[in-house]
């Protein structure tokens, strides 16, 4: 008997349990909710790693029918839960993040009220992210992604009692539910025409032929997810959330939330409407995908505060994923999920040590911050982990995905001979030096620079909370370093099974149903791995890491003592940016330390300022706006 | 005709994104929002109609392959859709309750603390 069949779906359903049992015991006790929430968490996080065996490496796929509501003459009638091994990646995503977010919230939310509302919120959340990522049938989906859209409003406004955190809730709510609104029509005019909802049938019903009220649904759908995936133009209200959100929920929006809405654009893109071998639909995602990468990061470099910052990094990130997901090739999806995964890691790791920060001080201000590398050196030791990651350093997890994003996109632009993708690639390499810029200034302005005398009384954060740092920090290393482990365990059989539908279709309705509604097959392939050898950039890491603490301990003291950066500068932004005046000796704070660039690129972020205005307004319009180019674009250019 | 139907779920979808996107009122971005979802709904549950069918009862001796009834699936999304509407009308509100006690109005041109 197979019993690991059950597992998808009990997965899902403990988390949900777990937040219903809260609800009722936790009300009182602290102890009772950690317990249930760390217990189903945990139950989670082993059902689903128990599924590595059968999906990743035997290669199953796992379909399971509600209530043993079978198809009746190929027709799919109930909702079937299918774990293929793309779902199980981000299931795999999902449950750790999880996991490691209730280990950290357990100290880090101590000082917080209402807290059984938070773990009510944090399981449902988990809950309906995994149910998202394991459904096998568009309308749940559908109930997924507002199940997700709620609770995610309520983890961004849950500290109400901080400046803004309401305005983020409302404006998530807002768009996000103008997403999912639009998703629901497309997944309506797709009913319309399939009479299923199943994702196997409507693949093998859709293949090869787009109608346009299909056309339609594709745009919709395709608008609808993207919206959950916060890409530019629709990420104004995810670096609102991420900012107010306690850390512990950054974690989780930027770790998996964001990987829910990436997960089915893939879905969808790659397996229901099979599109992504239409050069027009590569072309709209890599164009969404360089737009996310480049504004996020610009967005990211004039920003004053720790977590705003992070947050705009994570699209940025996003755009990466979207960019290599993009392109249809299968270096290029490999690439793309594997950027997924070491965003998770290296951005919650980043949102986590910004909690530190926060938990210790009470402010993520950059200009108030300063110097803690003295009070606080595990927290940073894990944030420079993390930097080097996000930048792209080897011999980190971030490298390794971004050389083969690199990799991906210029192959695609050898081989399609299209002069976009060749700029695409060269953008990828400038986003991660922006990247790098931005990492020195925060690196500068919170953990080294001069420690403002109010911090003075700073402690390291407690054990409990470094612990899944120090997990997530190492993982970091271990990705990068073994990336080939990684991809012949992970990413390729994730890979695989996205371009190979029939066997999706098959396990789903039957041995033979796709055979006979003409779904073809993409051989399976291994990509090139001789780029590079991490042990030597590792060494090479060591011995400079090396040089450059000698370098430190060498010259201490004799550095001049600095004064901080004036408390009462009105607009941040410009104010330490002095002219060549002959007799005062000027500095640039930490915060600031990019002041030439922005100086020189005014009129880009006078521009930028303009369509971040902060009115609930203007986004709706981005998103209705991007949604009538997408659905115009499929009509003109997708057939 | 159907078609009505169909003409008056667009009509509707488009004066909600209308309204969302114009109005400042906060209380009027949320009537946007559900008028968005009447819309939706009516346009959902258009899709199962079947001229002439009966309603989707039957036992299973008395079902058989010509059977012609309407599609009760969309019915059944409907109601789904018609309650998750609810709550986000609800939560909303709720929302600019809080909102209007913290910023003293309800105008989306005051309600941005946080840009750039």
């Amino acid at each position: 008997m197979m019993s690991y069949i059950h597992f998808p779906v009990i997965a899902m359903m403990t988390l949900f349990l777990g937040a219903f049992l809260t609800v009722v015991f936790g009300r009182k006790s602290q102890a009772v909710r950690v317990f249930l929430a760390l217990l189903s968490s945990g139950i989670a996080f082993c059902l689903i790693c128990a599924l590595i065996k059968p999906v990743l490496i035997d290669g199953e796929v796992i379909s399971y029918w509600m209530g043993n509501w079978s198809p009746v003459e190929g027709y799919a009638i109930g909702i079937g839960y299918e774990v293929d091994a793309l779902g199980l990646f981000f299931a795999l995503i999902t449950v750790f993040t999880v996991l490691l977010s209730c280990v950290y919230s357990i100290r880090y939310m101590e000082r917080d009220s209402s807290l059984d509302f938070y773990y009510v919120l944090f399981l449902m959340l988990s809950g309906s992210v995994l149910g998202l990522v394991l459904t096998g049938d568009v309308f749940n989906m559908f109930i997924m992604i507002e199940i997700m859209t709620f609770t995610s409003v309520g983890l961004a406004a849950f500290r109400n009692n901080r400046a803004g955190s309401v305005e983020a809730g409302f404006k998530y709510l807002v768009i996000g539910s103008l997403g999912s609104s639009m998703t629901l029509f497309g997944v309506a005019i797709l009913y319309g025409n399939c009479h299923t909802l199943n994702m196997a049938q409507l693949s093998s019903i859709l293949a090869g032929k787009l109608t346009p009220s299909t056309v339609m649904a594709f745009a919709l759908m395709f608008t609808g997810l993207a919206v959950k995936s916060y890409i530019v133009p629709f990420h104004t209200p995810a670096a609102d959330a991420y900012t107010t959100a306690p850390a512990s929920i950054s974690m989780v929006f930027s770790g998996m939330v964001n990987k829910a809405g990436v997960y089915g654009m893939i879905r969808l893109t790659y397996m229901i409407f099979r599109a992504m071998d239409k050069s027009s639909v590569q072309l709209l995602m890599v164009i969404f995908g360089v737009i996310t990468m480049f504004v996020g990061v610009t967005m990211a470099l004039a920003q004053h505060d720790f977590k705003r910052l992070l947050a705009f990094h994570s699209i940025s990130q996003i755009g990466y994923v979207i960019t290599a997901a993009g392109l249809g090739s299968a270096l290029g999806l490999t690439a793309g999920l594997f950027h997924a995964m070491n965003h998770t890691l290296f951005k919650g790791l980043l949102f986590l040590c910004a909690g530190a920060v926060f938990y210790a001080t009470g402010t993520t201000n950059l200009d108030r911050l300063g110097g803690l590398s003295k009070k606080m050196p595990k927290t940073t030791i894990c944030f420079l982990i993390g930097a080097f990651s996000i930048s792209g350093l080897p011999p980190f997890n971030g490298f390794a995905s971004k050389w083969l994003v690199y990799q991906a996109v210029y192959e695609k632009a050898v081989t399609s001979g299209n002069i976009f993708y060749a700029f695409a690639t060269v953008a990828a390499v400038v986003v991660s030096v922006m990247t790098l810029a931005s990492f020195i200034k925060v690196t500068q302005a919170v953990f080294f620079g001069q420690l403002p005398a109010a911090l003075e009384d700073t402690r390291e954060v407690p054990a409990l909370m470094r612990l899944p740092m120090w997990i997530m920090s190492c993982l970091c290393v271990l990705t990068g370093v073994f990336y080939d482990q990684v991809s012949k365990w992970l990413l390729m059989p994730a890979a695989n099974a996205t371009l190979n539908v029939s066997d999706y279709i098959d396990k789903m309705m039957g041995e033979g149903y796709a055979a006979g509604a003409g779904v073809v097959n993409i051989p399976a392939f291994a990509p090139r791995f001789s780029f590079w050898n991490p042990v030597l950039w590792l060494l090479l890491f060591v011995i400079v890491l090396a040089a450059f603490c000698l370098a430190i301990i060498g010259s201490k003291g004799d550095r001049a003592q600095i004064s901080a950066a004036p408390e009462d500068a009105v607009d941040g932004k410009y104010a330490t940016f002095f002219s060549g005046e002959k007799s005062l000796p000027s500095h640039v704070s930490g915060s600031d330390l990019f002041w030439g660039f922005k100086k020189n690129w005014k009129g880009y972020f006078k521009v930028m300022d303009d369509i971040h205005s902060g009115r609930v307004n203007d986004y709706a319009l981005y998103v209705v706006a991007a949604a009538a180019l997408v659905t115009v674009f499929m009509f003109g250019f997708v057939r | 005709m159907i078609i009505v139907n169909y003409i008056a779920s667009v009509v509707l979808i488009a004066l909600g994104f209308y309204v969302i996107v114009s109005k400042k009122h906060l209380i009027k971005i949320v009537i946007g929002m559900s008028i968005v979802d009447y819309g939706i709904n009516l346009f959902i549950v258009s899709t199962g109609f079947n001229e002439g069918g009966t309603a989707p009862i039957y036992k299973m001796s008395e079902f058989f392959r010509g059977s012609y009834f309407v599609d009760p699936v969309p019915q059944a999304l409907t109601l789904t859709s018609i309650v998750i509407g609810a709550c986000v009308d609800a939560m909303a509100l709720s929302l600019v309750i809080k909102l209007y006690k913290q910023y003293h109005t309800a105008d989306s041109d005051e309600i941005r603390r946080l840009r750039g």
